[in-house]
């Protein structure tokens, strides 16, 4: 399915949503890759099948492969970071701050791509899966790593509008299911 | 005897690599791994009782060093030509992933320091090295000690897992630099 079938089958009462994933994705401040890495990032760790693979499938004809290989990474590290950084901060005791992770996380800075990029990416799936540490640590990365405060709002922007379609679409396929 | 921290050896060793009729032999030389860890290991005799076990161990975990980008070489002061023989003899030994290598002339294991004083074989030494080509792990063990793999799969993971995401940054240090 292309993406703007997929956007097609967004239900009604979430139009804005369907609206605002057809404008986050055009135009912005963001070049190519990095709107596209993005996206792909934010599709996996939105977890909807149906718009990860239209918005993967999109992302192909449009980047580079390395692109879309970063943005897996990217996803699937954060998965764990997330998770596991957020434990710490939340928790916030020393015993476990100062305790090894013992988890590999080497591709993070070995990307494909660029490290800003790679960061960026990071950056859209820790707002998706929330961790408030994660954010302030890759905010400051990309910033200091040159990219500028409108492109990292308007990465945070498609992780917000991608995530609230998978939302929408998860309930659009629950209704034809229902049907 | 070499140790952490050491730079490993220069070689150029005759390896056989297979049993195909006319590939089985090649050149296997120190410099042929760029950006790889290699793990290294001496065996003191071919055609013995504890050796085959252990090298055939390493042949089966090949999987997980190449996950880890580590190349296996097996070695020991026996010629190819033996080496080869063993190979064919021995069933667990036919289809090994990793070229053994013959330092007949004793220059490695004598520039490494892992000759048997008495015997002038080579110790059961394992050697983990960098892609720096340094020297992270030694293990020695007298002649008829077997050693297990899953302890260098442990170290090598070990030696190569470090929290490089962002999120580890804590209050007043330095932004993570990418390696």
């Amino acid at each position: 399915m292309t993406l703007e079938e997929v956007r097609g089958l967004i239900p009604e009462p979430a139009r804005d949503i369907k609206l605002n994933l057809q404008a986050v994705l055009a135009e912005s401040s963001l070049s190519q890759a990095q709107r596209w890495g993005v996206a792909v990032a934010s599709a996996i760790a939105s977890r909807n099948p149906t718009l990860r693979r239209a918005i993967v499938a999109s992302a192909r004809r449009e980047v580079e492969a390395v692109v879309i290989d970063d943005a897996v990474a990217a996803a699937a590290l954060m998965g764990m970071n997330n998770v596991y950084y957020r434990f710490r901060h939340l928790v916030g005791k020393a015993a476990y701050s100062e305790r090894p992770a013992r988890l590999r996380m080497n591709r993070m800075v070995k990307p494909a791509g660029t490290q800003v990029d790679f960061e960026l990416y990071s950056l859209a799936v820790s707002a998706i899966n929330g961790c408030g540490t994660c954010l302030e640590a890759h905010e400051r990365v990309v910033t200091a790593g040159g990219l500028t405060e409108d492109q990292v709002h308007d990465a945070v922007r498609i992780a917000a509008t991608v995530h609230a379609a998978a939302v929408a679409l998860d309930l659009a396929e629950d209704e034809r299911t229902a049907a | 005897m070499l140790t952490v921290g050491d730079q490993f050896p220069a070689f150029d060793l005759k390896a056989v690599v297979g049993l195909e009729k006319d590939h089985e032999f090649r050149r296997v030389t120190s410099n042929e791994y760029p950006g790889q860890w290699k793990v290294v290991f001496f065996w003191p005799k071919d055609f013995t009782f504890v050796c085959p076990t252990e090298i055939a161990e390493f042949g089966r975990r090949n999987g997980d060093f190449k996950d880890r980008d580590a190349q296996v070489l097996g070695v020991s002061i026996d010629t190819e030509y033996v080496h080869l023989a063993w190979r064919k003899d021995h069933p667990d030994l036919k289809n090994l992933p990793f070229p053994m290598l013959s330092d007949v002339k004793r220059e490695l294991s004598t520039a490494l320091g892992v000759l048997h004083r008495e015997e002038g074989v080579a110790l059961r030494a394992t050697f983990i090295v960098d892609p720096q080509n340094v020297i992270r792990y030694v293990d020695v063990t007298d002649l008829n000690v077997g050693r297990s793999v899953d302890e260098v799969v442990r170290v090598l993971d070990a030696l190569q897992t470090d929290e490089l995401c962002p999120c580890n940054w804590k209050k007043g240090e330095k932004t993570l630099e990418a390696a």
